[in-house]
């Protein structure tokens, strides 16, 4: 058997992907469960010139920056075919496998956060995630 | 077109390019979930190329693990995974992704821009590179080899059964053994395989020693040179003799090499090892033999003007000693598996000792990426040595 990894981009015109990595789990609370679509995570804020960012999650802040990665990421999607067979009776499925992306850097946020804790209660109420290591 | 800068999404290329003193928020796509269908693939840069012009392939039976396969390299696919919560985002115009569409959240009139995580990736897969699954090619081909029955029933090579199930083409090969291209060709040429009405086979050997000896026996009616045998004489000669074409030059392929000349038809030279490993192999196929007796069979059998030496036949025979007596019987690497820890486990059932000028004849071809020989040896056997002066010996672990 041998499925073809498609690729329907050139090299310079894959499109990039992104990926924002946290040393840690995001929580959602309770009230949230099951309804995580369009939820806010965080806030991620870039201070200045150079590539040093911030996640702020629920009351943390994270410090991280951009790294490239030590080699790149293809975004692969795997799709299942149905198909029928020529007499029509009996199906086989088939896989298709295409690239739909690069990834070649990400936001990695590594070191221990910084709890704000003076903001607490205003983000307990409002804010849908909180961060723990 | 432009972006409006209030509550708009923005994706991957908002967070790539996020200006110095700004601020996204990120958040849950409106399609987030677990989109067990797409995946995470690390490749090196050297092979970045094959990947995004479509050049490799995925191959392997569903009940095998996965390889990819480049042109000329095979590479096993392992998952790593991540302990990291790593947050995939995509860029916003896709017109791959047809389930990822825009949105835009009128209802937010700040000047947040969005960008939205598809899914949490669990890890990522990476290529390691290994040696191709070649074993399975030499049982496929094995379950029919091609005999002379099959040319007397015929005329000559056409016609030929297409309803047998044991037959294989080149892309019936490519389903079912985990190799690129380039090394599935190299296997091929390693088994003397041969393609006949566009079917790999693999010759009896019975049967091709029957074209060696009328081939043998032709040079000395027609006065023909070992070393420049002209192609179209001896193809054409084999032929009256009833050996397909085909088989005639598949001949030549197996006990020799062609030699350079340029203009007009092939000349070949007939290899002195390879015909004396034949010959070795013929006289010890119904079992061991007294060493004086195989050796003045042996030398008799090879043609004249050819040297026979008892180092050619390294990797091919073993001998043992009896008392006084020396026995050899036929141990060939090519019928060893080419996997190394089958492959020790072999020799060392055949001997459970082996000194080192014995044993590299039966591992120098094993090849595993990123291990040398020494490596091997460490990893498979144990090297014990009684005293400086004797001989390292090499047992199973």
């Amino acid at each position: 058997m041998q499925i073809q990894v498609k690729c329907g981009c050139a090299e310079e015109k894959c499109p990039e992907w992104a990926i924002v990595e946290l040393q840690g789990v995001v929580e959602v609370q309770p009230s949230f469960q099951g309804t995580l679509q369009n939820l806010e995570i965080g806030q991620l804020c870039r201070p200045s010139s150079q590539e040093n960012y911030t996640f702020t999650v629920g009351y943390h802040e994270l410090s991280g920056s951009k790294v490239p990665l030590k080699k790149p990421f293809v975004v692969l999607k795997k799709t299942r075919h149905l198909d029928a067979n020529q007499n029509g009776d009996s199906k086989s499925s088939s896989v298709d496998l295409e690239v739909v992306g690069i990834i070649r850097h990400r936001i990695l946020f590594k070191a221990r956060p910084k709890a704000l804790i003076s903001s607490m209660f205003y983000l307990i109420l409002l804010k849908p995630c909180l961060f723990s290591v | 077109m432009e972006q409006k800068q209030s509550g708009c999404t923005g994706g991957a290329e908002t967070v790539l390019n996020l200006q110095p003193n700004s601020t996204i928020s990120i958040t849950y796509h409106p399609h987030f979930g677990p989109h067990d269908d797409l995946i995470l693939l690390e490749i090196d840069d050297k092979l970045l190329p094959d990947v995004l012009h479509q050049r490799v392939t995925l191959r392997g039976q569903p009940n095998e693990d996965a390889v990819l396969c480049t042109q000329s390299k095979t590479y096993s696919i392992k998952f790593v995974g991540n302990s990291n919560s790593v947050f995939l985002i995509p860029p916003v115009d896709q017109s791959a992704l047809h389930e990822l569409p825009q949105y835009s959240d009128e209802k937010d009139d700040d000047q947040r821009v969005v960008a939205s995580v598809i899914k949490v990736a669990p890890g990522n897969m990476e290529l390691v590179e290994v040696a191709p699954r070649l074993d399975k090619l030499k049982l496929l081909l094995l379950e029919n080899p091609f005999i002379s029955e099959e040319v007397s029933e015929k005329e000559g090579l056409e016609g030929m059964d297409e309803q047998k199930t044991n037959l294989f083409k080149w892309n019936d090969l490519i389903d079912r053994v985990q190799a690129s291209d380039d090394e599935l060709r190299s296997g091929l040429r390693a088994l003397s395989a041969v393609e006949i009405d566009g079917y790999w086979r693999i010759v009896d050997e019975k049967y091709m020693g029957t074209i060696l000896n009328m081939l043998l026996h032709n040079s000395v009616l027609n006065d023909w040179s070992l070393d420049a045998l002209g192609e179209d004489e001896v193809v054409g000669v084999l032929e009256s003799d009833g050996f397909p074409r085909t088989l005639g030059l598949h001949c030549l392929q197996v006990y020799g090499s062609k030699v350079d000349e340029g203009v007009g038809s092939c000349v070949w030279k007939l290899d002195e090892r390879r015909l004396c490993i034949h010959f070795a192999r013929e006289i010890l196929k119904d079992g061991k033999r007294k060493m004086e007796s195989f050796l003045e069979e042996w030398i008799q059998k090879i043609p004249d003007g050819m040297q026979a030496s008892f180092d050619m036949l390294e990797g091919e025979v073993l001998t043992e000693k009896f008392g006084v007596e020396t026995w050899v019987h036929a141990f060939s690497v090519s019928s060893l598996p080419s996997n190394p820890a089958a492959r020790f486990s072999m020799l060392f059932q055949e001997r459970p000792k082996w000194e080192w000028k014995d044993l590299q004849p039966y591992i120098r071809d094993l090849t595993v990426p990123g291990l040398s020989s020494e490596g091997l040896l460490l990893k498979y056997t144990r090297k014990t040595q009684p005293n400086s002066d004797a001989e390292p010996v090499f047992s199973a672990r």
